[in-house]
């Protein structure tokens, strides 16, 4: 691959697992073939100087970067020891270490945090001081591998308007590897979309996605205005837009704005019914709940987790929990099994209470997958694996998902004496959910199960859910920052925030409260935000795909429209221009 | 023989007492998860705090000596001296809670085992002399005799113990690094700790973690009552298959780990260059000057006094 990063340039570079990303970004940094061992034949320089033959601290003065997990590139206690790492090794003078110490916390925010202890920090704060000690070192281009993986999306925006200032104020070149589209695309000068090793695509943000076919092809994510753009022509005149920003700006004056007010009457007319029977936002519609959370607390030392939270879920339903991060989700969820002991209240599972500290008892009702998949894995083949569970403890005599069954059903026929490590991610995370679910449980909770996924396998697990839902009629309860992809999917949203309840209810009405949501630290999807920017505070309920968006204002728009949006959902976002001029 | 009986329960009940409430009062009041309190530093802001990092690197060092070279007399006054700054550190109380069990427990078991085994030259005094239903095992009796020599070298060992987790508690360490540096040591050494003390919390979180997973994945961990003697061997039989299965996720996350410090490492020129420079800067203040010549002080006069055969140790 040939590739050039200008000074103060923002580029993107995505494609799907395994691409090569990872790889390109330790290349650009000199740490292949020095520290990760690999044959590197071609050039990585700065300014016609060879990277690659550089020792690492020369090289990392030129390209700094940011590994993916913040928790394994912070060695020191403090953020202050951290960001000074770097400055002390090259034995700087002491007066020359304190201004860069000084300038790095500054920019990047954390100076009032100097003295915190890294361990205390969240997950925005990890890695705004990884950068910030990157930053230390003076590197005139800085490589971020997937920094946003683990951050809600308000602690993603914090990162990425750091970064941004970087480039613009310091004329630093920034390299951010991401799966997250969405969020960095409004970012971005460039995108690079890498597939099976090579650069198939190096273009501007807009050129990138003019034609959405290649990115369907190769199975990578596209902006959600970007696809909206392409299905609705017609009402984006302009460039294509690349954030919610962008498209309201374009289509404040359009057909669009009546259209969709139409058709959010009409659904809000539809659905009156429906509110008075209690689905409407605020009322559980747990009528026989599975799970049932009466006014739980739980403290840990003086900081209050979980306030007072009464929740309860129905037997098959798909409940979302989400919130930022450390607002109480994985708290809660954790207590579903027996893990951590509430300081006042009681969870329920079908009215029994759940007993703290039981989880071997309560494992067996609920199928709790931890975000951390891998630590799932104990045994050295795929069969044996799966069959954990049963050489434990007795299961129905006539379970929903046999060892057989859940071979053929998550696809791992012919794998069967595999050890779980030479699986893929994504393979080893199928495996964990099988084998949780051939114990038979009552409840499936999911701890952040998309994380650091790209588009294809993210759907490839929705898919492998919803067939799950389809044949065990499963109740569902997942935890996740991934508002545009699994908590759209899901029949209830639940919103939490300083460890309360805050919102509860309907994904399209909970995805309305635009304003609430964001006082919560969470952004609610580009489609949901476009539609409250632009039908106003009243706004009860709004549509959360492109798709779905895209037909309901055909439908309430105008025959011509129509057509334009057939041509261009036919396609999958086919060619761009040929949906745009019907 | 109601009489042998009676006496023979008592007489296990003083042998196995001990190495039996330790385990328990390790889970009731600690657990895997609250080891993490026992090396993770406490910011604050008191005098302990601000003192030059050097003399903290030399206050357990000095003390250490003293519990070495001094008799018992002598002892308990340094005993006392290296009780007393935890009263001015006031930790929390979750990590007094550690400190408690995990110092005073196996101090506990020093005091109480020689009291079973070291016995004097006869004739013996005992407190209460085992039948021969358990004299068998090794120990014919507890006796004040032991019982004090495992308390003077219990004490001993406290000590030491004692002065390094209130250095531990109340030292950044960073500090430590530029202690370490500022007596010549290589900087690895520095490095080296720094790097344990930041991840073994991390390690012990994870292997918490892992050990959640097997229990999530139906392998039953939960622990019998104590009456219900005849679960226990499955108990222990449980928990050693156990360390066998999760020995394998916490390796590759570990290597996984480690891999991706030591590029951090190499990319922030650490090694890049023989001496390293710092930010911290730390001015001498009046009194760092006292606690150095207190240190002074103390072990040059105990080791004066031991030339003299005062308060020296006679063993």
């Amino acid at each position: 691959m040939d590739l050039a990063v200008a000074a103060g340039e923002v580029v993107l570079v995505t494609g799907l697992s395994g691409c090569g990303k990872s790889t390109l970004a330790l290349a650009l940094c000199g740490l292949i073939p020095s520290r990760v061992h690999g044959e590197l034949r071609g050039r990585v320089s700065f300014d016609g100087r060879p990277l690659s033959g550089l020792p690492p601290h020369e090289a990392s003065q030129l390209v700094g970067m940011v590994f993916q997990n913040p928790n394994l590139q912070l060695i020191n206690h403090t953020v202050q020891a951290e960001v000074a790492f770097g400055p002390e090794n090259l034995a700087l003078p002491q007066p020359e270490i304190a201004a860069r110490v000084e300038w790095c916390l500054d920019f990047t925010g954390m100076a009032g945090l100097r003295k915190a202890s890294t361990v205390t920090l969240s997950g925005g704060q990890k890695q705004r001081t990884a950068i910030a000690a990157t930053l230390a070192m003076r590197p005139r281009i800085l490589v971020l591998d997937e920094p946003l993986s683990d951050l809600d999306p308000i602690g993603a925006q914090e990162v990425l308007g750091t970064l941004r200032r970087l480039a613009k104020d310091e004329g630093t070149g920034v390299v951010i590897i991401e799966h997250r589209v969405d969020e960095v695309a409004p970012w971005a000068d460039r995108v690079v979309l890498m597939d099976g090793g090579r650069i198939v695509l190096d273009r501007p943000p807009r050129d990138a996605w003019a034609d959405q076919a290649r990115w369907a092809r190769i199975g990578v994510g596209v902006p959600d205005m970007v696809r909206l753009a392409h299905a609705l022509p017609e009402a984006f005149p302009g460039p294509l837009p690349l954030s919610v920003e962008e498209a309201l700006g374009q289509v404040r004056e359009t057909w669009l704005v009546p259209a969709l007010a139409a058709a959010a009457a009409a659904r809000a007319r539809a659905q009156q019914g429906l509110a008075r029977s209690g689905g409407g936002l605020g009322e559980s519609t747990a009528a026989t709940p599975v799970l049932a959370w009466d006014h739980i607390t739980v403290d840990f030392d003086a900081n209050r987790a979980v306030d007072d939270v009464t929740l309860s879920i129905a037997e098959g339903e798909w409940v979302a929990m989400i919130g930022a991060n450390g607002s109480g989700k994985s708290t809660l969820t954790g207590l579903t099994v027996g893990l951590g002991t509430p300081s006042a209240g009681q969870v329920y599972f079908r009215g029994s209470p759940v007993r703290p500290g039981k989880v071997f008892e309560h494992a067996a009702q609920v199928a709790l997958l931890l975000q951390a998949a891998d630590e799932m894995l104990f045994e050295e083949t795929v069969l044996r694996e799966l069959s954990f569970g049963s050489r434990f403890r007795a299961l129905p005599p006539d379970p929903v998902l046999d060892v057989p069954g859940a071979i053929d059903f998550f696809g791992f026929r012919g794998l069967e004496d595999t050890s779980p490590w030479e699986l893929s991610q994504g393979g080893r995370q199928r495996l964990a959910l099988a084998a949780l679910l051939v114990g038979a449980p009552g409840v499936l909770v999911l701890d952040e199960p998309t994380t650091g996924q790209d588009a294809e396998r993210m759907r490839s697990f929705l898919r492998l859910l919803e067939a799950v839902r389809a044949r065990t009629g499963l109740t569902v309860l997942t935890v996740t920052h991934d508002i545009r992809g699994l908590a759209s999917r899901a029949a209830r949203i639940v919103v939490l925030g300083q460890g309360r309840v805050q919102l509860d209810g309907p994904a399209g009405a909970v995805f309305a409260r635009t304003a609430e949501l964001a006082q919560w630290g969470v952004l609610a999807p580009p489609v949901a935000r476009l539609q409250a920017e632009l039908l106003g505070p009243d706004v009860r309920d709004v549509l959360l795909s492109v798709a779905d968006l895209a037909a309901a204002a055909v439908s309430f728009h105008g025959p011509v429209a129509s057509a334009a949006v057939d041509a261009s959902l036919t396609v999958s976002g086919g060619p761009a221009r040929t949906a745009r001029t019907p | 023989m109601s009489s042998l009986l009676v006496r023979t329960v008592i007489a296990y009940l003083i042998v196995f007492a001990v190495p039996l409430l330790l385990p328990v009062a390790f889970f009731k009041l600690v657990g895997l998860g609250g080891l993490r309190e026992l090396v993770t530093y406490e910011a604050r802001d008191t005098p302990l705090h601000n003192l030059d990092p050097r003399l903290k690197v030399l206050y357990p060092i000095a003390m250490g000596i003293l519990s070495i070279i001094l008799n018992w007399d002598f002892m308990l006054i340094v005993f006392g001296l290296s009780i007393l700054p935890w009263f001015w550190l006031r930790p929390s109380r979750a990590k007094v809670r550690v400190l408690m069990v995990m110092v005073g427990g196996p101090a506990l078991t020093g005091f109480w085992s020689q009291g079973l085994y070291y016995l004097p030259n006869p004739p013996i005094h005992f407190i209460y002399q085992f039948p021969w239903t358990i004299s068998w095992l090794g120990s014919p009796g507890i006796t004040a005799f032991g019982l004090v020599f495992g308390l003077e070298q219990t004490a001993r060992v406290l000590v030491t113990v004692s002065t390094s987790m209130l250095i531990l508690v109340s030292t950044d360490v960073g500090d430590f690094t530029w202690a370490f540096e500022r007596f010549r040591m290589p900087p690895q050494v520095g490095f080296a700790l720094t790097a344990a003390l930041r991840f073994l919390p991390d390690m012990i979180g994870r292997t918490t973690l892992v050990l959640r997973a097997i229990e999530l994945r139906g392998y039953d961990l939960s622990r019998p009552r104590w009456f219900q003697m005849t679960k226990w061997p499955d108990y222990v039989r449980r928990i050693c298959q156990c360390v066998v299965l999760v020995t394998v996720p916490l390796l590759v996350g570990s290597l996984r780990g480690t891999t991706t410090m030591a590029m951090v490492a190499d990319a922030r020129g650490f090694g890049a260059s023989k001496r390293r420079g710092s930010l911290r800067v730390h001015k001498l203040t009046a009194v760092d000057i006292g606690g150095y010549v207190v240190l002074v002080v103390l072990v040059g006069t105990a080791i004066v006094l031991n030339h003299f055969h005062i308060g020296a140790r006679p063993y």
